[in-house]
Formats: C-alpha cells, structure tokens, sequence
C-alpha cells in the first residue's frame, strides 16, 4: 500500500548535526569556535554543504 | 527602516544576506516565529482608526510600521518551541504574526499568498507552459492504467514527489529518479504520481532571480555520467557550478514568471539537453542559493540585500477615497 514515489525513497542526511557554528543572537549570525562568523568562511561552507540544495533535512524543506 | 528576516538560526545561507546588510549599515531584526512566545514577542493595537505593532526579539524591539521589507527565508512553525506548544497555539501566533505583517507596507520576498501558491508543482508547469518556457511531456495520476499508457508514449521516465515534500517518519528523501522499464505501476493507485520524460541532459542549469536580476549557473554533466543519476542534489560529480548567460528568450519567460507568480525571488531548475535547451523542472520559491554563490562568485547574497535594502514604502492613508501621504 506503499505510494509508488516512496519506492525511491532513501534516508534523509542531517547536516545541522555537525556544523561547527553556533547562532549569536547580538550578531545575529552564526559564528564559529573560534568567533569568526561563519558566513564569511566560503571553504568552510562548501565543505560541510550547509548551504547546498539537498533535500530532506530541516532547512532544506523547498530547494 | 529595518529589515525583518523571518527563518532559523541555523540557517547559515541567511546569514551570507545579514552579513551584506550589516556592511551597508541596514538595520535588520532577525526572529524564528517558532520562538513565540519565548525569545519573540509582538504587540499589536488598533486604535482610533491607526494601526501600531511592535516585534521583539533578544533586545531588538522593531515597529512594524518602520519595516521596509520582509524576507521570508526559512521560518521555523510559529511557537512549536513555546514553554506548552500547542497546535492552537501555533494557530493563533501565526494568525497575529503573519496577519499583522500582511497589514504594513513593507515588500515581501515573498509574500505568503504567492510563496504557497507557488510551492504547487503541478501550477508551476503549467506557469511554465504559458510562459513559454520548455517543459518536459508530464503525467500525475492515481490511475495505474495512465501510468503504464504513459510509459508507452514515453519509454524513459522519471519519478519525483508532487509536493517537493519529503517524509519525516523517519525522515527521508525522495530525490528525482528513474523509472525502470517494466516498472509495475500499480502502487500509483496509493498516492499521486508525477512522472516525467527524462531529458538527456548535458548540464543542470540553476538560475536564481532576484527582482529583475537574473543570475545563471551551470554544472556540466559527465559524458560517462550514469544516466540513473538524474537528481543533481544526489549525484556523484565533481564538476563545479559555472557562470552561465541566461538565453534571451529564457530570460524573457522567466521574468513573465515571475510576475504572474507575484514572486520576487525564485530559485528555478533547466534541464539543458544535446541541444542547448533548457528544459523547465521547477522553481522553488524559497529555493537555496549559498551553494551556487560558493561555487560561482555570482553575488546572489549581495543582489539580495540591495533588495531588501530599497527605502520603504512612504506611509499613506486613505483619506475620502484619495491616497495621501502620513507626515
């Protein structure tokens, strides 16, 4: 009784788990361990692809 | 006038737009409606025939009616983080958030009665069509039979969700996929269907609009790409997305888009087959856009915040069926 899209289904990957960033409510921005903010660094976020279009995970819900 | 940014904290693609408008000297204030009632708050009166709100969140405090623009980015569900959440709870913060923000006078990107209209594919293509705009041969069905006279006509064919949505029980993803030949149908009888002609493609193509700004980017795809990896959130290349010009006639449909949309951001997918042509799949009102800017350089997050950043509107009031200006 499976809707036929759901065949194709695969586990969702959760990418906020590791981002070594945490939200700064005065800056109101994310900033790394080690105070730089997060959004300047382009390595970084190509590298943890938190800005990348990929479907199922929390913020990631219309890419 | 400030800028309101409705979306998590954890959404870091935001923070690319707040960093532009920090530089600028724009002021922001920056809320998840999954906060009300805890680190959000707002108030409201309607008095003597004027309106005044006010929003808070940590220690910013912002009058609604001082709100040159929202950007609605990726707001969490008004108040599922309050002290006792509740779905009437829910209800009512996002009845007093959302409509006393529908009340002001500040440009949305994008406003919500065009953002949930968009978000229906089955609209999208036929928007699409009437833009002119190339859209692969599409079915969605409940009906099996349809289904299999569908594959007939259309021999190679991909399957993807209707809504864009994916289960969260557990949480999974259901990326565009192909549709094997000899596939057995019949579970299409348990929930619609979209099936579509795979296009034989030679690159994806991400154009991002912003306004009447339109900047394009390219990921080739492999010669000896498997053609079982349709969906290029899933795929396995290497090769980078690339500045792309945007063709005249595309760029004429997608700005026609747009308008009918009543969208002043949309993020859209092409297919670009041996041709050059490039194929519509969706646009996706919300859609992100940090990874191409990484990978491009095109100033996305930039274009963004001049946008945002445009003065408000002046304050009017209807005075015996006149428009007058507030002083």
């Amino acid at each position: 009784m499976q809707p036929f899209a759901l065949n194709y289904a695969r586990p969702a990957v959760d990418l906020e788990a590791t981002a070594p960033y945490v939200y700064d409510t005065g800056l109101q921005l994310n900033v790394l361990f080690d105070g730089r903010v997060a959004a300047r660094d382009f390595a970084l976020l190509r590298e943890l692809a938190t800005t990348t279009s990929t479907a199922g995970s929390k913020t990631h819900f219309d890419d | 006038m400030t800028v309101l940014i409705l979306t998590s904290e954890e959404d870091v693609t935001a923070d690319m737009v707040v960093v532009h408008l920090n530089a600028s000297g724009v002021p922001v204030i920056r809320l998840d409606p999954a906060d009300l009632t805890g680190g959000v708050s707002l108030s409201g009166e309607y008095v003597h025939g004027a309106f005044r709100g006010h929003l808070q969140a940590a220690d910013r405090l912002v009058s609604i009616s001082g709100l040159r623009s929202i950007w609605v980015r990726r707001p969490g569900t008004a108040a599922t983080r309050a002290a006792q959440p509740s779905s009437w709870l829910t209800e009512e913060s996002a009845q007093a958030l959302y409509g006393m923000l529908r009340g002001s006078d500040a440009r949305w990107m994008n406003h919500p009665d065009a953002a949930r209209r968009a978000r229906h594919k089955p609209w999208q293509l036929r928007l699409a069509q009437r833009c002119g705009l190339p859209v692969p041969a599409t079915l969605i069905t409940t009906f099996p039979q349809a289904a299999r006279e569908f594959a007939d006509r259309y021999p190679d064919l991909v399957v993807k969700p209707v809504s864009g949505a994916h289960p969260q029980d557990p949480p999974r993803a259901v990326p565009t996929s192909r549709v094997a030949p000899d596939t057995d149908f019949t579970a299409v009888a348990y929930g619609p269907t979209l099936l579509q002609r795979r296009v034989p493609k030679r690159a994806d193509i991400r154009l991002t609009a912003v306004d009447d700004r339109l900047l394009a980017a390219r990921k080739a795809t492999l010669a000896d790409a498997d053609p079982d990896e349709v969906d290029v959130r899933f795929a396995s290349s290497d090769l980078p997305w690339q500045p792309a010009d945007v063709p005249p006639r595309i760029a004429e449909a997608v700005l026609s888009y747009l308008r009918e949309a009543g969208l002043s951001y949309g993020a859209f997918d092409f297919a670009e087959d041996a041709d050059g042509t490039w194929w519509f799949l969706e646009c996706n009102q919300s859609g992100q856009f940090g990874f191409v800017e990484v990978e491009t350089g095109q100033p996305i997050a930039r274009t963004i915040a001049e946008w945002l950043s445009r003065p408000g509107p002046e304050p009017h009031s209807r005075v015996n069926g006149s428009t007058t200006r507030v002083c």
